[in-house]
């Protein structure tokens, strides 16, 4: 896998501080001038922003290849949704309680899965994802079968007395904003940590890594837990923004999707997640390419980026700075 | 009660031989390329849909309809075969899933989007009941369950004595080894997988008038089938995989009567996992290579 770039020797203020701030800002008034339909867009890749950062954690930072995220999205996606229907709690707690729930599940998932070599740990997590749907068909007293949950209803906050609804896509804009902007500090947070750091160690070399002394067992664990809460916290999401939860939700299409969007962005880097998750969700569904094509694309870009990206495309994006910075 | 579990037993070894026959060519294909082919199911789809577009537009008879639906998936797979399967062979084992992964994607769109995902009916096919035993069997399971036969023996002579068997065998235990005696590991792993595509386009034109109806998304389900298949039965192992998709098959067919017919497409991955912290290795492999 890759490490992350290493910018080379710069010359003249960094760029890409400066970059980021005006990025930021954009994203705060981006609803003063983008219309309705690109506004929701952004929202859905900014959902699926969590899964890949839970993703990337796992597979860029960790090395290890994972098919769960669909299941692990759906689980969220049906706690929220059944706390909501069925108990009518509010937003905030569906939002935690998903998270919370997707954790507890993937612990005793992931002590056999992790003990498995590549090829079946691969084929075991995309057990998980089928196993799933058809828990959500055939557990027809809980999850309606393949009716689904509808009429979830719209995030609504209650502290003490004063309560309100995040209504309209502007209203779910800025909440989705803050909750993406908040987990990519997280995921920041944990990279940069001596943990982080431990396992990119685990992912280089995992008999080296454990014979310097860092518990490889727990670490991998671990790190397939956050990576399915951060799944999780997106499917809660997605399934207060869309207010229906249906079996479909549990699909290979969101795994593969995920994975296009950790490999397409750059395994490995934060940045090249967002970037990813924008162009490959965001503006696929803002161009409104039939399904059927966007798979066909989908299908052309793992092989592209299988055989001649393998760093992912935001690398592209890195010779694009040092290469203005150089005209200076 | 003993007549139906019989009954259901024979329906399960139908469908075993199904599985099968889609099972060892993927398999094949892992031993030589060290890679899962996650797109299998579809050359199965693109059999199916060769022989149903051949009855349903040319008006052809089931025989010729069978060729036509094996050569057009051959074609298919010479292409993907030299532009993608070759380049898999010596990468990591992320690289393959993920190539194959896009494979499965275009295959199985392409064709949602020539032909539309709607459901198309297979008229071809010999679906005349006869009775054997006191069992009242279409023809077509009964020659499903011939041509498993003769595929399993068939495969098992050509691994043992044809040369492209050795080297197949060869190439499956040591890469570097056989390009040093001078064996073209990419030519074997390209026609491997040329006869593991017509093996899986084969037995969909076998299933089709058993299933009657043809659609798009219907390899993904076979891709799911079978990867419990050749994992249960220890990887690159062809024996193995053809007792694995018999006890699958017949655990499909038990579970759909006697649980409920909901549960049948989850016995597979669930079997799977239980095998798999049993015996990591598989069922039938003496040690786990991969």
């Amino acid at each position: 896998m890759t490490s992350a770039a290493s910018p080379a020797v710069r010359r003249g203020p960094d760029l890409r501080i400066p970059f980021g701030f005006a990025l930021v800002a954009l994203a705060c008034v981006a609803p003063l001038f983008l219309g309705n339909y690109p506004l929701h867009a952004i929202i859905i890749a900014l959902i699926f922003l969590l899964p890949a950062h839970g993703l990337n954690l796992l597979l860029g930072y960790t090395g290890l290849l994972s098919l769960a995220q669909a299941a692990f999205f759906g689980i969220g996606a049906y706690a929220s949704a059944l706390l909501a229907v069925h108990f009518g709690t509010p937003f905030y707690l569906n939002f935690l309680a998903a998270g919370l729930v997707t954790g507890a599940i993937a612990l005793p998932l992931g002590i056999p899965a992790l003990r498995l070599r590549a090829t079946s740990f691969v084929m075991c997590t995309l057990g998980f994802v089928i196993i799933g749907q058809a828990i959500a068909k055939n557990w027809i007293s809980l999850t309606r079968g393949d009716m689904g949950l509808a009429a979830i209803p719209k995030p609504y906050f209650a502290l003490g007395p004063a309560s309100f609804t995040v209504s309209g896509t502007v209203g779910f804009y800025y909440l989705v904003l803050a909750i993406a902007a908040l987990a990519t500090l997280a995921v920041y947070l944990i990279v940069r940590s001596p943990a982080g750091r431990n396992m990119i160690a685990i992912r280089e070399n995992e008999t080296l890594a454990e014979s310097v002394g860092i518990p490889t067992w727990h670490y991998k664990l671990v790190v397939f837990m956050i990576s399915a809460v951060f799944a999780g916290l997106g499917g809660s999401l997605y399934a207060h923004y869309l207010t229906v939860v249906s079996p479909l939700t549990f699909q290979m299409y969101y795994s593969t999707t995920m994975l296009i969007i950790v490999l397409g962005g750059g395994a490995g880097t934060i940045s090249g997640v967002i970037f990813g998750s924008l162009l490959f969700v965001g503006l696929t569904e803002a161009l409104r390419v039939a399904p059927e094509l966007r798979m066909i694309a989908y299908g052309f870009f793992l092989l592209a980026l299988v055989f001649y990206f393998p760093n992912g495309f935001a690398p592209l994006i890195g010779r694009f700075w040092s290469f203005l910075e150089r005209r200076k | 009660m003993f007549y139906t579990v019989i009954e259901q037993i024979v329906n399960g070894i139908v469908s075993g031989s199904v599985y099968a026959i889609v099972a060892v060519g993927m398999t094949m294909i892992f031993g030589v390329l060290r890679a899962i082919n996650f797109a299998h199911g579809e050359y199965y789809m693109l059999g199916t849909f060769g022989a149903w577009f051949a009855i349903d537009y040319f008006d052809l008879p089931y025989p010729a309809a069978i060729v036509i639906g094996v050569v057009a998936t051959a074609v298919i797979a010479v292409v993907v075969g030299n532009f993608v399967m070759q380049r898999i062979v010596g990468a990591p084992a992320e690289a393959g899933v993920l190539a194959t992964l896009g494979v499965a994607l275009i295959l199985q769109n392409t064709i949602i989007l020539v032909f539309g995902g709607s459901y198309k009916f297979f008229s071809g096919g010999y679906i005349e009941p006869v009775s054997l035993f006191g069992f009242t069997l279409a023809e077509q399971r009964i020659l499903i369950i011939i041509v498993g036969l003769i595929v399993f023996v068939g495969l098992e002579l050509m691994v043992t004595y044809s040369r492209i068997g050795k080297a197949m065998r060869a190439v499956s235990q040591n890469i570097e080894c056989c390009a040093v005696v001078g064996i073209d590991v990419r030519h074997v792993a390209l026609w491997t997988f040329i006869l593991g595509a017509c093996l899986a386009a084969l037995s969909g034109v076998l299933t089709a008038p058993v299933n009657v109806s043809v659609y798009g998304g219907m390899g993904e389900l076979i891709t799911f089938k079978t990867l419990p298949i050749i994992i249960m039965g220890g990887l690159g192992n062809v024996r193995g995989t053809f007792v694995a998709a018999m006890i699958l098959g017949i655990a499909e067919s038990l579970v759909a009567t006697y649980v409920g017919l909901q549960f049948r497409d989850t016995v597979g991955f669930a079997t799977l996992m239980l095998v798999l912290m049993w015996r990591p290795h598989g069922l039938f492999s003496a040690q786990a290579r991969f």
